[in-house]
């Protein structure tokens, strides 16, 4: 089983504060127009403070999340078919054979072209969620793992998927 | 290079006509001078000027569009404003539909639809063509895109050619496979829920109540009734107006949706034909079918009924009109579906293997925490409002165990040599049938409630386009080692049936007119056949 570069847990914490960031600066901004607006009575709790500290307890679950999502993540390339576990609440094991691999994208966003780092996607002409990202490699890797990928997926040669 | 039948351009101008004028009646009254809308005349103008424009654009329209069947190719050249040229590879042909609504049938013209796997729409719309065209095209797409993945030289098609319009030969081996009995569409029409139908229930209501609801309450004709129309006795006997209404329609809906529904079978693909207004027909390639699907809603459940969705890769999702798994039997006998179910799929006995009793455990304390959260809704709405007693909602809990049973006998699934079974739904029970080699991954998926009683849920992915409803093949709830086990299996099964298909495709393909749907059961180890 391989596992992704350690380094991908920088793009996923860095996407993970920032989410939390405008999560929370909606959640303390709706609290202070809240507070300014005169309602019937004054709120019974503070609401600005407990804004920020939900927003505090969200942001700091999302990180840990990112954290401990690349612990869980693992993939592989088996004899017939690309193998993968994710997932920190919902644990997934996907199997997609390389018969039904329709096409293989790498892609490389601003975040992980900094970081140097790169996605593959792997597409298949299932209808739910079983097309595959795998992120977190190597530009290296992520050229061999699609040129590999594509390769297999042509051994294999099935027939129409539809 | 054929162009569309003439009156469509008469016919498609009118609908486009109601458009284009409808909308300039709206730029009309807003532009018109004074701003108050009032100025008759140059609204009229614009309506004029917006249908004419609908009348040219059609035209130049009907002038632009060329189609033309070839060989293995279906090609057409569209477009007023910008052109477009589409060759459609005849073996990538999923579905070809035929609708026709009473102004059509009245002309004899009927709009042909053909679907792909690709993109989210019906690729190609021909409106319209006349009825013979139509039905010659339905025949010859078919035929060709059999002939295309045979390899076969363009003998056959050149032959159904100049036989053109004869439809003796076509008709000789059409089977019939199932036609609805009026009780059987009469309990349809009963029982179906039309989502459709409230909307349409309100609309007539306030019409027919001159937008005054209060019309509609029948104050001092109702002698029997203690003291005059209340609020509340208002708003009951509006309800139930309403709930009448959208019954009515949505029975007559349905009755005229499937009126006369006919499903037959020539060679590899099956035909279905409906409607009492606008005709529906449309063919399903057998050899394309991704997934069955057998579902038992409640109250047909009680009448023994059961309906049957044939899914194949080409109907998009929320497509208006062709709903998904339009390809399908609306209401049989439970024993008639199932046996032609496996008429098309020879998927053996349904015989499920349940989840784990700790699954029913889980369900117990799922609804109980539900519940527990209305009993804690009821005490809000107590403590504020002059509501009382809050804890009779506590009564609830006796219904808990039962519907955790409920739900857990509903549930199974089966991993046969060639199909993997799924059952779930107490109110709308569904089983579906995804063949091994329609795979496209299997999931394995363990939520962190699931993970607590070492459960999990199998998904075997296929391109059927209702799944995306959220409706894909699922065994849930399975003991998470099984469920490897399943999964490992599904795939191996998937593999396996790709190499048989792979050895038996030269015989199998050209001994096509003679294939029966079972002969695949020739593959089939003894416990399915």
């Amino acid at each position: 089983m391989e596992r992704l570069t350690p380094r991908v847990r920088i793009v996923w914490l860095v996407l993970a504060v920032v989410r939390a960031a405008i999560l929370g600066g909606l959640l303390i901004g709706g609290a202070i127009a809240l507070s300014r607006i005169e309602i019937a009575d004054a709120a019974p709790v503070p609401l600005v403070p407990s804004a920020a500290g939900l927003a505090v307890v969200l942001a700091i679950v999302r990180i840990a999340i990112a954290w401990r999502r690349y612990g869980v993540w693992r993939f592989e390339l088996r004899d017939d078919d690309l193998y993968i576990r994710r997932g920190v609440f919902t644990r997934t094991k996907t199997v997609v054979p390389f018969v039904r691999v329709q096409h293989v994208d790498s892609r490389r966003s601003p975040l992980e072209r900094t970081v140097g780092l790169a996605t593959v996607v792997v597409y298949t002409a299932g209808s739910r969620s079983s097309d595959v990202a795998i992120p977190g490699l190597t530009p290296a890797r992520a050229e061999a793992l699609q040129e590999s990928l594509r390769r297999l997926a042509i051994e294999s040669e099935g027939e129409d998927a539809v | 290079m054929k162009k569309l039948h003439p009156a469509s351009v008469a016919v498609r101008s009118l609908s486009r006509s109601l458009n284009t004028g409808f909308v300039f009646f709206l730029i009309g009254v807003v532009v018109s001078p004074g701003g108050n809308g009032m100025d008759l005349l140059s609204i009229l103008g614009l309506v004029v000027v917006g249908i004419l424009t609908g009348i040219v654009y059609e035209f130049a329209y009907y002038q632009r569009f060329r189609y033309e069947l070839t060989a293995d190719t279906f090609d057409v050249t569209s477009g007023v404003l910008s052109r477009r040229t589409r060759e459609l590879p005849l073996g990538r042909i999923q579905n070809v539909d035929i609708r026709q609504n009473v102004v059509n049938r009245l002309l004899g013209i009927a709009a042909v639809h053909i679907e792909t796997a690709g993109g989210g729409e019906t690729e190609v719309s021909l409106r319209y063509v006349s009825e013979a065209e139509a039905r010659r095209l339905r025949r010859q797409l078919r035929q060709g895109a059999r002939t295309d993945v045979e390899a076969e030289d363009e003998d056959s098609l050149a032959e159904t050619e100049s036989t053109g319009e004869s439809p003796a030969a076509a008709a000789d081996d059409e089977a019939l496979l199932f036609e609805i009995t009026s009780r059987e569409l009469a309990i349809l029409s009963v029982f179906t829920i039309d989502p459709g139908a409230s909307v349409l229930g309100g609309i007539a209501l306030s019409f027919a109540s001159g937008f005054d609801p209060a019309t509609l309450i029948p104050t001092g004709r109702v002698e029997g009734l203690p003291g005059p129309a209340t609020g509340v006795f208002a708003l009951a006997w509006g309800l139930f107006l309403f709930v009448l209404a959208a019954w009515v329609i949505s029975a007559t809906l349905t009755f005229t949706r499937y009126y006369g529904f006919r499903l037959t079978r020539a060679g590899d693909e099956l035909y279905y034909e409906r409607g009492l207004l606008q005709r529906y027909s449309g063919t399903i390639p057998l050899e394309k079918v991704q997934a069955l699907t057998i579902s038992e809603a409640i109250p047909f459940r009680w009448f023994g009924y059961a309906a049957l969705s044939v899914e194949t890769a080409g109907y998009a999702p929320g497509q208006s009109g062709s709903r998904g798994t339009e390809s399908a039997i609306p209401l049989a006998d439970t024993d008639r579906v199932a046996a032609l179910a496996r008429a098309i799929e020879p998927f053996g006995p349904i015989d499920l293997e349940s989840p784990p009793q700790r699954a029913r455990e889980r369900y117990m304390v799922r609804y109980l925490l539900v519940v527990a959260a209305l009993v804690a809704g009821a005490y809000v709405a107590a403590r504020y409002t002059p509501l009382e007693r809050w804890y009779v909602a506590a009564i609830l809990v006796a219904v808990v165990p039962v519907a955790a049973h409920l739900k857990w006998t509903n549930r199974g699934f089966r991993v046969g040599d060639r199909y993997f079974l799924s059952r779930t739904g107490v109110w709308r029970r569904t089983t579906k049938v995804v063949p091994h080699y329609r795979v496209q991954a299997v999931l394995h998926e363990a939520t962190i409630f699931q993970r607590r009683r070492h459960l999990a849920s199998v998904t075997a992915d296929t391109a059927s386009s209702a799944s995306f409803f959220g409706r894909a093949a699922t065994a849930h709830d399975v003991d998470a080692d099984r469920g490897l086990e399943v999964q490992a299996a599904i795939e191996e099964q998937l593999q396996e049936r790709l190499r048989i298909r792979k050895h038996q495709q030269p015989a199998d393909r050209w001994g096509q007119d003679t294939r029966e749907p079972t002969d695949d059961t020739s593959m089939v180890d003894d416990d399915e056949a």
